[in-house]
């Protein structure tokens, strides 16, 4: 039903949807600040907090305040609102129109968006990443301080695995929607850049040093892996995902013994040329 | 269990790149590069990512990563073959110093979490057989190779300086490694050329070729 609209006519009528919300809110807001100004003389002004439904954009009396939030960080906070109705709707316009309800605005404010919810899974997966990145970092952190002790590399690969795929179980349902709207073709270049930049994250706290091709090896089986396992987890219905879990360790184990055999291979490869070389020499003489 | 214990030594090797992250401050941000110096101690392994041109920088790095890797292979295909002749010492001499510059790379790539070039592979082999190659046409022609090869490397890296003037002092250690670099390879050029390089067999050509391989792995290794 709604057209794809081209950027700038989805900025045109972004900003009609922030008028027209500024324009339903002005009213309440202007008698109800009105009050608290009777009540409160010394209240300052209200801040941009998600504690109200009342959207900082608006001062009193319909003045743009100073802490006027930009367009991005607006469809941020209706995109992390839309997530709680996930498990109802799915990924879809409708989850995020009732985000935009519980921030107080209009159900027209889904119009800022794609109607096949795209934007709303690649913000979930782009937060899921943050949210790794700083597990990641902070208990490198205490490595670094002594509170914790290293972690075997496989080891560590498999925990941060788990924890990334534990974020999706609140929404373990209506993830294969997810996954299908990823792989939709105007979102795979998104996509792809997400998942890439995982996979590097996690390698890079893992302790990867490597400059050689081993960078892509490592890098391509990691995701290997990852996407694997996320396929499993999606059909387990094992308590906790046991299962899933259990496959994950397998599968790292297995990249672990890839590269093992790799190694061998290219020794005994080594060992094989000396050999023969030394054979040669012997013959020459 | 044994089997585990067996297992374990392998499975270092194998991982054995992974080594322990930074000490002290190795965090996003917190630790400058050390001043002054140009050797980058492998402990600050996290430099300030912030402010600086992203893209430019990671596509500086990989590509004098890829240059110092196929120099090292050049020479490398160069001791192969002349390795026992007259030259051979002031061409292992060169190959160290390369091989240096390489490792300077290497932490820089870490450091600054940059990707390496897909194409390593192929620069492996390929800068062998130049280098190899050059060689079994005479002393001569492997000096011939080293003056086109440092040759083309000194713009580039003098192309790179450039760019990286624009803001000198965001970039100084950077800079700095680069200028000292650029003289090094310098060196390597004029070296070449005491050794009798112009007396190479087709000079000219042989010049314009190779030159013309290093402007297209330049151009390719900055990209993929």
């Amino acid at each position: 039903l709604r057209c794809q609209l081209s950027p700038p006519q989805r900025a045109l009528r972004t900003s009609a949807v922030l008028r027209r919300v500024s324009e339903e809110q002005k009213e309440p807001l202007a008698s109800s600040s009105q009050q608290q100004f009777d009540s409160h003389p010394t209240d300052p002004r209200p801040e941009q907090e998600p504690q109200g439904p009342r959207p900082s954009y608006t001062g009193q009396g319909g003045q743009e305040s100073e802490d006027y939030e930009s367009e991005e960080q607006l469809q941020h906070r209706i995109l992390t609102a839309a997530l709680e109705f996930v498990p109802e709707h799915g990924w879809t316009a409708e989850a995020i129109a009732e985000g935009a309800k519980t921030l107080g605005l209009s159900v027209a404010a889904a119009g800022m968006f794609h109607s096949d919810g795209s934007e709303l899974v690649l913000h979930f997966v782009s937060q899921c990443n943050t949210k790794l990145s700083e597990l990641l970092e902070q208990e490198q952190k205490q490595v670094q301080l002594g509170e914790a002790e290293k972690k075997p590399t496989e080891q560590f690969l498999r925990d941060a695995v788990e924890a990334r795929l534990r974020m999706l179980i609140p929404y373990i349902e209506k993830w294969p929607q997810a996954l299908s709207i990823l792989l939709l073709p105007h979102n795979i270049p998104a996509s792809l850049n997400l998942l890439t930049s995982m996979i590097d994250d996690i390698w890079h706290y893992a302790g990867d040093q490597s400059t050689d091709f081993n960078w892509y090896t490592r890098r391509a089986v990691l995701t290997g892996v990852y996407n694997t396992t996320e396929l499993v987890m999606m059909q387990d219905s094992s308590p906790d995902f046991e299962d899933t879990w259990r496959f994950l360790e397998n599968r790292v184990a297995d990249a672990v013994n890839m590269g093992n055999t790799a190694n061998q291979v290219q020794s005994t490869g080594e060992a094989v040329v000396q050999g023969l070389m030394g054979a040669a020499v012997t013959v020459s003489n | 269990m044994e089997v585990a214990a067996a297992v374990a030594p392998t499975v270092r090797r194998w991982l054995g790149q992974c080594r322990p992250l930074g000490c002290e401050a190795g965090l996003r941000g917190t630790r400058p590069l050390p001043a002054g110096g140009v050797s980058l101690r492998l402990c600050s392994t996290r430099v300030t990512l912030e402010g600086i041109n992203k893209p430019l920088i990671e596509r500086i790095i990989r590509v004098d990563h890829a240059g110092e890797y196929g120099a090292n292979r050049i020479y490398a295909g160069q001791m192969a073959v002349l390795g026992r002749s007259s030259v051979g010492p002031i061409i292992r001499q060169m190959w160290n110093q390369e091989k240096d510059h390489l490792k300077k790379f290497n932490e820089l790539m870490v450091a600054y979490r940059v990707r390496p070039t897909v194409l390593l592979p192929f620069w492996n082999v390929a800068g062998f057989v130049l280098g190899a190659g050059s060689a079994l046409l005479g002393k001569k022609g492997a000096m011939a190779c080293t003056v086109a090869v440092e040759e083309s490397i000194s713009d580039h890296y003098n192309s790179q300086i450039r760019a990286l003037m624009e803001d000198p002092e965001k970039y100084k250690d950077l800079l700095q490694l680069i200028k000292q670099f650029r003289d090094d390879e310098r060196e390597h050029h004029d070296i070449g050329l005491e050794h009798d390089a112009e007396a190479a067999p087709a000079y000219s050509v042989l010049k314009i070729a190779i030159q013309l391989g290093c402007k297209a792995a330049i151009f390719l290794s900055e990209r993929i």
